[in-house]
């Protein structure tokens, strides 16, 4: 598949291999993850029945914070805000809302937010993270692994952290140890020791 | 006389024309439709007349192509609604056979995934009964196909056309007792078909389903309906005047056998019932009026002339 270094289904039906390569080509392409993802090994076994995903990430975007697109300057009671990129304002604008209260945030014109709120940094707006774009990115991950798996496999357990995730899907109850030890052996595969 | 199912296609232009030649002929309209423009007729036509109808159809710049699932509906059944099976394989399955005429429902099962979870609950058992063919559109795996299939046909007795990943004759290894058809090569997809071969595929499809129901007809012919199911939607149209009130594409879906009429059973199964078709013969002595399970329809299963010894 384009755009994935490593991209391996394995399954003891022929046909049934080839099918879930294209499924997982195309969910992943529907959703824009082709680029994300930089390694992906699928293992489905319908006599299981068992259906696992193992996959590291590529580096993702970092955390988007006040400070990245908004110049914070403090005058007197209040910290006003000058947006540069418009793009976050509207996130902004809602945490802001949450945190201070609508009463302690003024928005005089497009570009400008005003906080009145007592005893707030400079430092602290900036500092406050606007967008995480890890969180809806494992999501979206997470979505595309259950639109791949076999419908039936109900029963699941998934993991994402430092770059790497995995996926165990079946219609029975899956046994501690055992996922442990399949997952490890699939990630073995793609070059990760766990 | 032997009726072929047709399509006329054509403009607005004149269509009234084609609309009296069908009557005149003896034919039966099934369905019309305008779309904008165009004028979509699909129709019984004696088999004698098709090439005369060609003819008159020409100056019109209409055509005439045989379809051979006019007049039958058919349930395409999927193992459930979610992303997995809908819209891709189970939507192009329904709107292929559309192209030829028939009338598709879609039945997605509440619990149909899943190879030891799957299974057919009364309604939908029920429901599937009521069409002339019924198209299961499983997945990828001869392994679940073999140990799901056998909960999902239970209770089935209409014809069974089984579409899957695995090749046609892994498909019939893996299904007993068999089925009356099979279209191996298409199995789940997460697109929709488009390349020549998933169109091919298609064409497959529907040309095995043309087969399990012309067998279907065949076998029907053998004991034959004592009225025929479009004579008997005209008799509807033309006589139960709360028909014309239904907002539905086809008030009165035709089938092989019957009937499905999209009105309340409660309150008008027995003005069907007291429908007289001609010479004092009504709806109630040629055929049953069932409660159908879809909605609150109503389904009328015409009886064999063994049955009643009438024939209308």
């Amino acid at each position: 598949m384009s755009g994935l270094e490593y991209f391996v289904v394995e399954s003891p039906e022929a046909t049934g291999k080839a099918y879930y390569e294209r499924i997982a080509g195309d969910v992943l392409q529907d959703l824009n993850l082709l680029q994300v993802v930089e390694k992906l090994h699928i293992t489905v076994d319908p006599k299981v029945p068992l259906f696992v995903a193992v996959g590291v990430t590529r580096k993702l975007p970092s955390q988007v914070r006040v400070r990245d697109f908004a110049a914070v300057v403090p005058l007197e009671s209040r910290i006003t805000l000058s947006i540069g990129d418009e793009t976050y304002l509207a996130p902004l604008l809602t945490l802001l809302w949450d945190r201070y209260g609508k009463a302690e945030v003024d928005q005089p014109d497009r570009f400008t937010v005003v906080v009145t709120a007592p005893g707030v940094t400079a430092q602290e707006i900036e500092d406050l993270v606007v967008l995480d774009p890890t969180g809806s990115l494992y999501r979206d991950l997470m979505y595309a692994l259950i639109c791949i798996q076999p419908e039936g496999f109900k029963v699941r357990k998934q993991s994402y952290g430092d770059g790497r995730f995995f996926f165990v899907a079946s219609e029975d109850t899956l046994p501690e140890d055992v996922v442990q030890t399949i997952v490890a052996e699939k990630f073995r595969l793609i070059g990760v020791e766990l | 006389m032997i009726f072929e199912p047709v399509t006329y296609k054509g403009g607005v232009y004149r269509y009234e024309e084609i609309v009296e030649l069908i009557e005149d002929l003896g034919g039966y309209i099934v369905q019309l439709q305008q779309i904008a423009g165009d004028i979509i007729i699909q129709a019984l036509v004696p088999r004698a007349d098709i090439e005369m109808m060609r003819q008159i159809a020409k100056p019109l710049n209409g055509t005439v192509t045989l379809s051979p699932l006019v007049g039958t509906e058919i349930a395409v059944v999927s193992p459930s609604l979610e992303i997995h099976h809908l819209p891709h394989a189970s939507c192009d399955v329904a709107e292929y056979l559309r192209r030829f005429g028939a009338k598709t429902n879609m039945v997605g099962l509440a619990r149909g995934f899943g190879k030891r979870i799957a299974q057919l609950n009364v309604e939908e058992r029920d429901i599937i009964n009521e069409h002339d063919c019924a198209i299961y559109v499983l997945g990828n795996f001869q392994e679940c196909i073999h140990h799901k299939f056998t909960a999902l046909r239970r209770g089935i007795h209409v014809p069974i056309v089984l579409t899957g990943a695995p090749s046609k004759e892994d498909l019939q290894q893996c299904v007993d007792p068999p089925v009356e058809g099979y279209v191996g090569g298409m199995g789940r997809m997460a697109h929709r078909a488009k390349r020549p071969e998933e169109l091919e595929k298609l064409e497959e499809m529907a040309a095995e389903v043309s087969r399990v129901l012309e067998v279907r007809r065949t076998e029907i012919a053998k004991d034959p309906l004592s009225v025929m199911p479009p004579r008997l939607m005209q008799v509807v149209l033309e006589k139960l005047p709360a028909i014309h009130d239904v907002t539905s594409p086809t008030p009165v879906t035709v089938q092989m056998a019957g009937l499905r009429v999209k009105l309340p059973y409660e309150t008008y199964a027995r003005d069907v019932r007291d429908l007289e078709i001609e010479h004092g013969i009504r709806v109630r002595d040629v055929a049953d009026v069932l409660p159908s399970r879809m909605r609150t329809y109503i389904w009328v299963r015409v009886k064999p002339f063994s049955e009643t010894h009438v024939m209308v």
